[in-house]
């Protein structure tokens, strides 16, 4: 238990590898809770429920595939997009009728979401665990230095950069991002110029909870598919949200390196106490950047 | 007339609810408070569907005393004060003989002081503290099921069997994971004083990636390592095992590692060579007892019973044989009547220890492989630890409940 005694070079490289592709889940999810937040001012609660049921669907699928290459690339590709269909359905016939209601309704309208993805997700899918496998060109790792990584890590690693590059395209090269960053500046003032405002907010809360999705699908073959899973993520997406400054994307990948990096490398120095560490890092960060490290659109 | 009609009206009224209670109290109402939702609910089905077969049985043939047995569920959410409440309704509305379940120790603990100024006999049948027939004990709480500390001490007298010195511990960082692994260490410590701690780590419940952690633990270089987790968590973390090959560079010991619920999920995916230890497999012990329950268990819920079946058969048994014994529905003469009661169970004759109501359990240490004929992995090696053996004798109990 003392502290450092196992600290060498290479044990950190290992440690801050590993961090990284669990950053790369945080920052997907997080982002598209960003996403929503800064564009349409919904404190998404409902958020971690859609990632829970991204990672069934990729289970559903998969196992529909038989555990093939192509058919786990296929539930990646499907889980999403009908996480992404679910939301679309929501968003039209509930949160477009609320958009003009005070936060804390909101916040109230995606907790009773909450739980009623939550039963859901019990009704279809019952409470036993499940587990993903994932397919054999992704199973086992590679050794660097003595030290295993796994090699699903590694593809999470390559995933992490083309969503961020992906997001990146979107919001500064694409109609529908340009208008969406607007509408996060001011909405009234894009609805004036003649733009469907409701439109618009309704693809960027689709994009945001197709990211959930997403994270749940990259996720599904590590952990343990169940019940519960919804809570735990969407704390950290909220913390990750407010260090990186609320509403901003990047904010988000920031806060998600520095949740992620924290947290694996604790690990490593102070075992004992390893889940103190992203937590004291969103403390120290609050401290010195209240309003979070980069531009809050809020 | 109107009068008459009046009188018998009041009549009815004064007469009907002794008529439903005269009826009602021909049945022996059993009231199971325990999570249905959530995570937890894998293992509890097991401990419900198990017990119903059981008083179905019961009941066909006549049941008790010519009673039936009747029981009715309450979810607890796995929240002590829904439980709790869920437990008072159960007593003063539903009017419940008995109580049982709860896979969440602080709420078998809350029941537990509820059922001692009620009077009340109240069965644990999931919660693994040892505090329930520990230092919390009483005369109207029973334990079904084993403990942090019985868990504690099999582990320990399997791995002290082996050669290794240098250990990692590494766990829930909550009661469950520090009590059992303490219970392990302590113990281990006594019977092998050669035995060395590296370090330890602890995660949260419900840890999303355990891969830091593996790699943490490697760099150290430890000999085994004890892992101190539970349900949920055991089967990200023997994932988290299997893709950095973990299992294969170092041997590591999790209680509940060979249960069922935990390898079932992951198929023939799941980490070979992992030591776990467990009340029972559906596939150990091979009597035809076991067989002809598993069979049963089958027919009726279309799966193959996990631990908790067990725990529910044997309240059952024990409910049903106790008032057997006592020749009378009456509280007191059925506590008398469950002590040192012995009932005969797949995993053979269980005796109910009079001085601290703890099932005498024996423990089935394993080593996780794939064997032909199932789709995942099962314990092999199986090395059977009676319950006598890692029990506290009654002395220990009676000083800690002083």
């Amino acid at each position: 238990m003392e502290f450092a005694a196992n600290v060498t070079f290479s044990a950190l490289v290992q440690q801050i590898l590993v961090g990284l592709s669990r950053t790369t889940i945080l920052f997907i999810v997080s982002s598209g809770l960003s996403l929503v937040l800064g564009v349409l001012r919904i404190p998404n609660v409902a958020h971690g429920s859609l990632y829970m049921i991204g990672a069934f669907l990729t289970y559903t699928v998969s196992n529909l595939f038989g555990h093939t290459l192509a058919g786990f690339f296929i539930a990646l590709l499907i889980a999403p997009l009908g996480v992404a269909l679910i939301s679309f359905l929501v968003e039209r016939c509930l949160f477009c009728h609320l958009y003009e209601r005070e936060h804390l309704m909101l916040l109230l309208f995606t907790f009773a979401f909450t739980l009623v993805f939550g039963d859901m997700v019990k009704l279809i899918w019952g409470s036993d665990y499940r587990s993903l496998t994932v397919p054999a060109f992704l199973q086992g790792s590679f050794s660097i230095q003595g030290f295993p990584f796994p090699r699903y890590n590694l593809f999470l690693l390559i995933v992490g950069p083309l969503v961020a590059l992906g997001l990146w395209l979107l919001t500064n090269h694409t109609k529908i991002g340009k208008i969406a960053r607007a509408a996060a500046v001011d909405r009234e003032m894009v609805g004036a110029v003649g733009i469907n405002v409701s439109w618009v907010f309704a693809a960027v809360f689709v994009i945001g909870c197709y990211l959930a999705g997403l994270g749940g699908a990259l996720v599904a073959p590590t952990q343990n598919i169940t019940q519960g899973m919804d809570h735990s993520i969407i704390i950290e997406a909220f913390l990750i949200v407010i260090i990186g400054g609320l509403g901003n994307i990047w904010g988000a990948l920031l806060g998600a390196l520095i949740f992620g990096l924290t947290d694996s490398i604790g690990i490593l120095i102070w075992p004992q106490f390893a889940i103190v560490f992203p937590y004291v890092a969103v403390v120290v960060v609050l401290f010195f950047r209240p309003r979070g490290i980069l531009k809050s659109t809020w | 007339m109107k009068k008459a009609i009046w009188f018998s009206l009041a009549l009815v009224l004064v007469f009907s609810p002794m008529v439903n209670s005269a009826q009602a109290a021909k049945a022996i109402k059993i009231g199971i408070v325990d999570c249905y939702s959530g995570p937890p609910a894998t293992y509890t089905n097991d401990v419900r569907d198990a017990f119903k077969l059981e008083v179905d049985k019961i009941n066909a043939t006549g049941g008790i005393l010519g009673r039936k047995i009747d029981f009715t569920t309450r979810d607890s959410k796995f929240k002590v004060d829904i439980g709790l409440s869920a437990a008072k309704e159960l007593i003063y509305r539903e009017n419940v003989d008995i109580l049982m379940g709860t896979i969440n120790s602080a709420l078998a603990l809350a029941i537990s002081d509820l059922v001692k100024k009620e009077k009340i006999p109240f069965f644990a049948t999931f919660s693994k503290s040892a505090k329930i027939t520990g230092e919390k004990g009483h005369r109207y709480v029973f334990s079904i099921t084993e403990n942090t500390a019985l868990a504690g001490k099999a582990g320990a007298a399997g791995l002290a069997k082996r050669p290794f010195k240098k250990y990692w511990i590494a766990g829930d960082d909550y009661e469950y994971g520090h009590a059992l692994a303490d219970g392990v260490w302590t113990n281990l410590k006594q019977l092998r004083p050669d035995v060395e701690l590296l370090g330890q780590s602890w995660w949260k419940v419900g840890e999303p990636d355990f891969t830091p952690y593996i790699t943490a633990i490697l760099s150290a270089k430890p000999d085994a390592v004890i892992i101190a987790t539970g349900g949920r968590d055991c089967v990200p973390f023997l994932k988290a095992a299997k893709a950095t090959g973990f299992n294969e560079r170092v041997p590591f010991f999790m209680h509940t590692a060979t249960e069922l619920s935990t390898l079932k999920p992951l198929g023939l995916d799941g980490p070979e060579g992992v030591i776990g230890t467990s009340n029972y497999f559906f596939y150990f012990p091979e009597s035809d007892a076991n067989k002809q329950f598993v069979a049963d268990f089958k027919k009726a819920y279309n799966r193959e019973p996990a631990v908790g079946a067990v725990y529910g058969l044997l309240t059952a048994k024990f409910i049903a044989q106790a008032y057997q014994k006592a020749g009378k529905v009456n509280t007191n003469a059925f506590i008398n009547a469950v002590e040192d009661l012995t009932v005969d169970s797949p995993i053979g004759t269980v005796t109910m220890r009079a001085c601290d109501h703890q099932a005498t359990l024996p423990m089935f240490m394993g080593v996780t492989k794939k064997v032909a004929g199932y789709d995942f992995l099962t314990a092999t090696d199986i090395v059977t630890i009676p319950g006598s053996e890692v029990m506290p004798s009654c002395e220990e109990i009676a000083a800690s409940r002083k």
